[in-house]
């Protein structure tokens, strides 16, 4: 009776809002790793070239398509998208375009490694192209139910990921020990959902709401009774689910080991990506939902902020292997980042695009490290100390110079891009009053400086060590132009941002 | 009666579900948390949700559970030897007990209690249709997955198949893996064993 023509009345309502053309960047690239998988099964011969080619090309064009509608179009006017699943935001288009660019670099420093070694080579590229798109998603998503699903399907893919380098003991390990400990961080996260859907879903409550998964009506909820108990441990445990992404203090533990294990590429991936991932969902977090409960997220994530800095970089010192330093040091530049999303939750607005500023100055800094890192690898890929690259400045003049560029913009040397990146979150930090933050993150880049340059006087001012002979040993390292081309690119992108920041540098 | 039966199967949820952690026996554990999954079926049930209640048990109880007796099975897991936590563990998770228990305790004293006020009357929907009839029957779950949740629906999708590419990633067996300088499918297959 009216049962069915009840349902088929929501069910329109509901239908209208789902614009598929507003999501056409994410449902290329899941198209394009249809394709990719389609091309390996029936390219023959041609699919060395032909996957890894289809998978960067297609993503550079996506790039450039949306890179071009950039700013043409206001995301607010779209309206409600898919029932409030979906919320366009500039930040949110402008981190598309961030996810896109990082997963052509991790294919491209996937070519580099998958060329070493003996493994299946094209699910790598699938693989990437399914996560960046549910990234995307996940930058933009609006209720906790779609934000679920998109990390899901890219906490999933990482695990494979991770675990690529499957004839390497400590890739193995890498995968289990993320698979273990992403299952309990995502068990973690989903209990705070579920309570937080729970307390704004009674009805003996005020302004409680039907849809309470979604950030809008979970803000007027929150809004309503910042006192409930339930929301507040739900909103804590939200929290704790989202900082094991972003590695900050408590759910770092991870990090060293997996970081180490996986491929670099991927190692890569986790570091920009994944980190990135963890940041925007913070800033739709707390500015969305959560704003309302600033008096307990401040606290909480300044101390957060304080620990992760000094933890970062004091247990970076003593790492010898360089994939173990990036790990470490990247705990260290989350809690920079952190610092900027507590100055946002103190009302400094611009503090969201300093921390994404910061995002993509870490993106192209780190992108240089680990396309020379991808380069000095040899078959045993977890193996890389901070030794193989003695007296690299003689054997290599080219790469030295690049990792000396990377490193100096990831340990914020002046011209360089790392440094107004850490310059625009010290001023957001400084105009949100966290002093006491601030002097921390100073000390932390002070002594970030000892283990980066530490690395650097290997590559440059080491004299060589090793008995006679052990040089002739050593490969010729070999740098083809297309990759010159790539990492003199990012170089040069990093020396300009800390010149000139467009756009960006208006505002402060 | 009705709090009765919630709080029985709460009890069995809870010890189960605590069982399947503490039991050394992996077969015991798996057990256990069929019972598990049968008390919160139960719970289903005592909300009226009928549909849910019928799919954990076809689901987890039934096909979740028999694959997992098949991987334990298969992998022929013997009776793990009892791992004694050092002290470290047993302090650090001592002090994390406490301050959890701590805070608990804390945010419940002082927030102002939530139970207190009654249950609010089930909402109207419009249309005079039975409101529990209408939130259970098997078809608004249909309806509610292709229109209002089409889109983690379809990423739910993806997901899976990121899962069974990894499958196949992790555990294709390599051809044509003998050229100089790299390991051959022998040493892959010897170091997969050491590792497990």
């Amino acid at each position: 009776m009216n049962h069915s023509e009840l349902l088929t009345q929501l069910s329109e309502q509901y239908v209208s809002t789902n614009q598929w053309c507003a999501l056409w960047p994410e449902i290329a690239l899941a198209l394009l790793a249809v394709l990719v998988l389609l091309i390996d099964l029936f390219a023959g011969r041609l699919r060395a070239r032909a996957v890894p080619f289809a998978a960067i090309a297609g993503q550079v064009v996506i790039f450039a398509v949306l890179l071009g509608k950039l700013g043409t179009c206001d995301p607010a006017d779209s309206g409600l998208l898919f029932s409030g699943m979906i919320l366009p935001t500039t930040l949110s288009e402008v981190m598309r375009l961030f996810f896109l660019l990082a997963s052509i670099l991790v294919c491209w420093l996937g070519m580099l490694y998958l060329r070493k070694q003996d493994l299946p080579r094209m699910e790598f590229y699938c693989l990437t192209l399914i996560v960046t798109a549910a990234l995307m998603l996940l930058g933009q998503s609006s209720n906790f139910v779609m934000l679920f699903v998109a990390l899901e399907t890219v906490t999933i893919g990482f695990y494979i990921l991770v675990s690529y380098g499957r004839n390497s003991i400590f890739s193995l390990e890498g995968g289990l020990k993320y698979l273990v400990l992403g299952g309990t961080s995502t068990a973690i996260l989903l209990f705070g959902i579920v309570l937080l859907y729970g307390a704004a879903g009674d009805p003996s409550l005020p302004v409680h709401s039907g849809d309470s998964l979604n950030f809008l009506a979970l803000e007027q909820f929150l809004a309503a009774n910042p006192n409930n108990v339930l929301a507040k441990v739900g909103m804590v445990l939200v929290l704790c689910g989202v900082c094991f992404k972003i590695g900050a203090v408590p759910f770092q533990i991870w990090i060293p080991d997996v970081y180490q294990g996986a491929p670099t590429p991927v190692t890569a991936f986790l570091a920009v990506s994944s980190k990135a991932a963890g940041f925007i969902v913070l800033i739709n977090l707390v500015t969305g939902p959560f704003g309302p409960m600033a008096s307990l997220t401040v606290p909480l994530l300044s101390a957060i902020t304080v620990v992760t800095i000094l933890f970062g970089n004091l247990t970076a010192l003593g790492q010898r292997n360089v994939k173990r330093v990036m790990g470490l040091s990247g705990i260290a530049h989350a809690g920079y980042l952190l610092l900027g999303i507590v100055a946002l939750i103190q009302g400094v607005e611009l503090a969201a695009w300093a921390v994404i500023f910061y995002l993509f100055t870490y993106l192209f800094g780190s992108f240089t490290v680990f396309g020379v890192m991808s380069h000095l690898a040899g078959p045993d890929d977890e193996n890389q100390e901070v030794d193989h690259y003695v007296n690299l400045a003689r054997r290599q003049p080219f790469l030295a110079g690049v990792l000396a560029i990377g490193l100096g913009s990831l340990a914020g040397i002046p011209p360089l891009a790392g440094f107004i990146g850490k310059v625009f979150l010290f001023v957001v930090a400084f105009q949100a009053n966290l002093y006491l933050l601030l002097g921390v993150a100073i000390l932390g880049v002070v002594i970030s400086i000892y283990y980066y340059f530490g690395w650097m006087r290997e590559a440059f001012f080491q004299e060589q060590t090793w008995p006679e002979g052990k040089e002739e040993q050593l490969a010729p390292i070999k740098v083809c132009l297309p990759h010159k081309v790539a990492m003199a690119a990012l170089a040069i992108i990093t020396v300009l941002l800390g010149i000139y920041q467009g756009g960006f540098g208006g505002g402060f | 009666m009705h709090d009765f039966f919630f709080y029985l199967f709460s009890a069995l949820t809870v010890l189960t579900a605590l069982l399947v952690v503490l039991c050394p026996n992996a077969v015991n554990s798996a057990v256990f948390m069929i019972v598990s999954f049968v008390g919160t079926a139960a719970l289903f049930l005592l909300l009226d949700a009928f549909f849910l209640a019928i799919l954990q048990v076809l689901v987890y109880a039934g096909a979740v559970m028999v694959l997992f007796l098949f991987i334990i099975m298969l992998l022929d897991v013997e009776r793990s030897s009892r791992v004694r936590p050092d002290v470290v563990t047993v302090v650090a998770a001592s002090v994390a007990v406490l301050l959890l228990a701590f805070g608990m305790g804390y945010l419940f004293l002082t927030g102002h209690d939530a139970t207190a006020a009654t249950m609010a009357a089930v909402p109207q929907v419009p249309g005079g249709a039975n409101p529990m009839e209408y939130a259970t029957a098997s078809r608004a779950f249909g309806y509610g997955l292709f229109t209002k949740y089409m889109l983690p629906f379809q990423v739910a999708g993806f997901l899976l198949l990121v899962a069974m590419v990894g499958v196949i990633v992790l555990s294709k067996r390599l051809t044509g893996s003998n050229e100089a300088g790299k390991p051959s499918a022998q040493e892959i297959r010897e170091s997969e064993v050491s590792q497990s």
